[in-house]
């Protein structure tokens, strides 16, 4: 069974006529092991959909399981705790202390969990040399590149050894050479250290990186397609069960006849 | 064409056999994996530059195995090689197969264009996948060069998808326009009616 997985997701927001539904019966999973990338316009529900995998919010309807656990059956406690410890998150900005070194930054998860300083610095200094930051451990973010302030927020998002690690536009800010190196970092993540990655993305070559790609639109998976060579071309039923969900398979308007397969 | 050039080029730097210039040419070209030349067609690229007089045999050698004819640059080669050099080299965009796929989707209704584009941004993706997990393993320390040809080849599967995303937003757009068709143009000597005795 996948590590993570969701059954009719849904979440609408607001109510009546109002209503808005961001994501529609949403049925997808992440395995360890796994980079999967989430691409859609703006709008499309990437965000809803990574901020309800990370318990940053409940859904309207449907589920998300991690590890054969539903998250709707934890306490507020419970899911925060799951949060801080099981799931890592990665944001387009960074998010770091701007005053904090490198390696308080990424101790950040361990210290509000309580842990013991001494520790949580020298795992936080072992996890930025693995992301090649070894040099760098007493520069605040303002001393750091783009780039290298996202290594920084790698290294503490692993920082716990989280099962499931969430990034939202994570080379969003980067420029293209730092964005490929975040890219393969991430890649690293999941293929190496054996986590399972979820990025959202709207940069195909960074998409590029991953095992399989999930397109949204409007709420819905429009498309999925496997990466990793070997791997079976579309199935044509699924194509077309989507293209039908998906409201693009109406017979053309005018002088055209409806296809025909 | 390339591959007489090409071989031009290598010639141009030190005098080679067949099966060397053969070996050189892969090497440049990004690999055999990129571009695999066929034995034969070196040889009969050479035979037909050295009866235009382009190339010329300069020695043969034999160590033991069978003859080698070792083949250098003449003066008319060296001057059809700057030629080339001065020439555009403009890539090649006119023809494209799936552009006329989504035409004639379009025009026949014997496939559905939406279908079509997901299916080939699905395959694009996977070339562009395949292409991001061979530059990763490229060492930047001396393989250089074949990531330049990859960036090149990945730098184009980006812009195709983009392309591919424009296209699908606007295919609704285009089925409302008419298709392109001959332009009707009256040939020969305009037929004679009835009126004109």
């Amino acid at each position: 069974m996948p590590l993570v997985r969701t059954e009719n997701l849904t979440k609408v927001y607001g109510q009546g006529e109002t209503a808005v539904v961001a994501l529609d019966h949403v049925n997808m999973s992440v395995d360890s092991g796994e980079l999967v990338a989430v691409m859609g316009p703006s709008g499309c529900g990437k965000s809803t959909l990574l901020h309800l995998l990370g318990g940053l919010d409940r859904p309207t309807e449907g589920s998300v399981m991690i590890d054969g656990k539903s998250l709707s059956s934890l306490s507020d406690n419970a899911l925060s705790q799951l949060r801080r410890r099981k799931i890592g998150f990665i944001f387009q900005f960074f998010n770091l202390i701007p005053i904090l070194d490198a390696v308080d930054n990424a101790a950040l998860p361990l210290l509000l969990d309580g842990a013991n300083s001494k520790q949580a610095k020298e795992k936080a200094t072992e996890w930025l040399e693995r992301v090649g930051l070894g040099g760098r451990l007493n520069n605040r973010p303002d001393e750091l590149s783009a780039g290298q302030q996202q290594r920084v927020a790698i290294a503490r998002a692993l920082l716990t050894d989280p099962m499931l690690v969430l990034a939202d536009e994570p080379t969003g800010n980067l420029d293209s050479r730092a964005a490929d190196e975040i890219a393969g970092l991430l890649h690293q993540v999941a293929k190496e250290w054996g986590h399972a990655v979820l990025m959202v993305t709207h940069d195909p070559r960074i998409a590029a990186y991953a095992d399989r790609i999930i397109f949204l639109k409007d709420g819905t998976i429009v498309n999925e397609t496997n990466l990793a060579a070997g791997d079976r071309p579309d199935a044509a039923g699924e194509v077309e069960e989507r293209l039908t969900a998906s409201g693009q398979m109406q017979p053309a308007a005018g002088q055209m006849r409806p296809a025909s397969e | 064409m390339t591959v007489r050039h090409a071989v031009l080029g290598l010639l141009a730097q030190r005098p080679r056999h067949g099966y060397e210039l053969r070996a050189a040419f892969e090497a440049v070209a990004g690999g055999s994996e990129n571009w695999d030349l066929k034995p034969a067609q070196v040889y009969t690229t050479l035979a037909r530059m050295e009866k235009s007089g382009l190339v010329s045999e300069q020695a043969i050698e034999q160590d033991g195995g069978p003859e080698k004819r070792i083949y250098a640059i003449t003066p008319d080669g060296e001057k059809e090689l700057r030629a080339w050099f001065a020439e555009d080299a403009l890539p090649e965009h006119h023809h494209d197969e799936f552009y006329l796929k989504l035409m004639l989707a379009l025009i026949s209704g014997a496939a559905n264009p939406y279908r079509l584009i997901h299916i080939q941004r699905n395959s694009l993706y996977r070339e562009l996948h395949a292409i991001t997990n061979q530059r990763t393993r490229a060492d930047a320390g001396h393989e250089l060069a074949k990531i330049l040809l990859l960036d090149k080849a990945a730098m184009h599967l980006e812009a195709d998808l983009r392309w591919l995303d424009m296209t699908e937003g606007r295919l609704d757009e285009i089925r409302r326009q008419p298709l392109p068709e001959p332009e009707t143009r009256p040939r020969g000597r305009p037929r004679k009616t009835p009126d004109d005795h």
